[in-house]
């Protein structure tokens, strides 16, 4: 009789590995049939549990050769071969798709090599699939920051503090830093806003909407309101927001003797308004 | 009066961030009752519960970073909050207005509590102290010393004789507040404490763990008389009952518990919010019990009494 089995297939398609690992699981079946199996020979087989077995050794598979990656991928970054270790996180990832250190270890090394919006990404992975890990929120927030998200990154801290405030470096290094990014991006907010508004009022000055009699005094008033605002407008623009080494935020002149050169135009502007 | 427990209230969306902590506290002088609660969102809200429902009176604007932790003096007129910008500010509840502003120092204000008097506000310090501000004063008046480490709650017993600070190392320290002598220090979990409440008669001290318990001490001789299990993640808020037989427990595991303090079975569950509900209290009677949490919801259930 013909015998019929894999082995016929197995031609050049069929990677080698497999074929040697198909090989051997065959040669232990055959054994333990024959072997354990006295009475009720090839049909004592159980196949539905069999089939059943196979499945959880392959989730045992998973989960083991995922911890394995996981490690490798470790080695890899420490070494500074940062893509080879992404690598094998994907792997792991694709075996345990359920495993938040991988994605908090995969956002760290995004972070350094400036992949930002993948690393928050996977830092929000993280976080999703284990939201009262504190680390995990820490990374995110890191991510966050280098993405520019300042206010995001403040929230993410301010999360990982209060999942563990005896972390000092949360506090020091983390939140501190965030928060005096996010006041100077206020601060700087603020100037740009009423930059914007002293512009509008230059250009549709509220002194010039109304008809005035050209001999009286109220045409000077208005005249020197709308002077006055435009060198207002100058000494913003002349301005910057700083910081101190204390994290006090500053408006300082940008360039030298700004002011002085703002007064000289806005001289000749009042002049031309005085010749309207 | 309810003859079972339910849910009463819903107040969705009640802040714009996670809800992290809530107190509920009777005016001694009109009687009205009102619930304070402080959030990630930086803000701390002050509500009025009449006719059973929510009316917000206050959004108090003050704190740079999120509210940690509120509570409310006793006779009803004055909160307290403590936020990650390091500040406790007191609130007055009538005109809500900010009466003082304390300067903690970084990382010295978490949990704060006012004294069975209202005359002091204890809160605790990464070092292991407990430091007690003087509610006139607005100055740290003195401080307890528990050389551990970072106390994540601090509780007073109602007859103002002890105070109880949980570390997060999981060590429970009791103090005797008249001679500000260290009575007890125990053992009692491997893991954070985020929350311990004394019974109204004072005799028995429950604590919240991160490792999933809740255990209940005898005060007096500080013996463990009980461990609960029944929460499946961190018990993140543990409050007595008014009426000393029950207590409540809220979790990161999205419930609520109530227990009843003898036989120390949970006696109902509530599964009500989305995520970790962080703060849980009883009213003063013992027939409400407040809930908040990440889900930014406030809840309020009803108690058969």
């Amino acid at each position: 009789m013909a015998s019929f089995g894999w082995k016929r297939k197995a031609g050049e398609k069929v990677s080698k590995s497999a074929v040697q690992q198909f090989e051997a699981e065959e040669e232990r079946t055959k054994s333990t049939e024959g072997g354990g199996d006295g009475g009720g020979g090839g049909e004592g087989v159980d196949w539905l549990h069999a089939v059943k077995r196979r499945r959880q050794v392959l989730l045992e598979d998973c989960a083991a050769k995922s911890g394995r990656l996981k490690d490798e991928g470790a080695l890899l970054a420490e070494q500074g071969r940062h893509w080879e270790a992404i690598k094998k996180w994907d792997e792991a990832i694709h075996l345990t798709p359920d495993n938040p250190l991988l994605y908090e270890m995969k956002s760290q090394v995004l972070t350094i090599l400036h992949e930002v919006f993948p690393a928050v990404k996977a830092a929000e992975m993280a976080v999703k699939f284990r939201p009262l890990w504190w680390e995990g929120w820490q990374t995110l927030g890191r991510a966050q920051l280098n993405l520019g998200e300042v206010d995001l990154a403040v929230r993410s801290f301010q999360v990982a503090i209060h999942l563990r405030p005896s972390e000092r470096v949360l506090w020091q290094e983390d939140l501190e830093w965030a928060w005096r990014l996010q006041k100077q991006q206020v601060a700087t907010k603020e100037k740009t806003r009423q930059e914007e508004e002293t512009k509008e009022q230059i250009l549709h000055a509220p002194e010039l909407e109304q008809d005035y009699d050209f001999e009286s005094d109220e045409v000077l008033a208005a005249c020197v309101a709308v002077a006055e605002r435009q060198t207002h407008y100058e000494e913003l623009k002349k301005t910057t927001v700083v910081m101190d080494t204390e994290g006090n935020l500053k408006t300082v002149v940008s360039g030298e003797g700004g002011s002085e050169e703002a007064a000289t135009p806005s001289q000749e502007q009042f002049i031309k308004a005085r010749g309207l | 009066m309810s003859t079972q427990y339910s849910i009463l209230f819903k107040q969705e969306h009640a802040h714009d961030d996670a809800i992290w902590t809530t107190a509920w506290g009777k005016s001694e002088a009109d009687g009205s009752e009102t619930i304070v609660t402080g959030s990630l969102d930086d803000m701390v809200k002050v509500w009025k519960w009449s006719d059973e429902k929510l009316e917000l009176l206050w959004t108090l604007e003050g704190h740079q970073l999120g509210v940690v932790s509120v509570d409310i003096s006793h006779n009803g007129a004055i909160a307290a909050s403590s936020s990650l910008d390091a500040h406790i500010r007191l609130w007055d509840l009538e005109s809500g207005k900010q009466i003082k502003s304390m300067d903690a120092g970084p990382v010295d204000a978490w949990t704060v509590a006012f004294s069975p008097d209202s005359k002091y506000i204890a809160t605790g310090s990464h070092l292991g102290k407990v430091n007690t501000f003087g509610v006139e004063s607005g100055k740290k008046e003195f401080s307890l010393d528990t050389r551990g480490k970072f106390i994540l709650s601090i509780a007073y017993s109602p007859d103002g004789k002890y105070l109880a600070s949980g570390a997060i190392d999981g060590i429970i320290n009791i103090f005797d507040i008249a001679t500000g002598k260290l009575l007890h220090t125990l053992e009692g979990h491997a893991m954070p404490i985020r929350s311990l409440t004394f019974s109204p008669d004072s005799q028995l001290l429950v604590t919240a763990s991160d490792d999933g318990y809740i255990k209940i001490y005898d005060v007096q001789h500080a013996n463990l008389a009980g461990t609960l299990s029944g929460h499946g993640s961190w018990v993140l808020n543990v409050a007595f009952s008014p009426d000393n037989t029950h207590f409540v427990s809220s979790s990161s595991d999205k419930s609520v518990k109530v227990w009843d303090a003898s036989s120390r079975a949970c006696i109902n569950t509530f599964f009500d919010h989305q995520d970790q509900v962080w703060s849980v209290k009883y009213n003063s009677t013992g027939s409400k019990i407040i809930s908040a949490g990440d889900d930014r919801a406030i809840h309020i259930y009803d108690c058969p009494m």
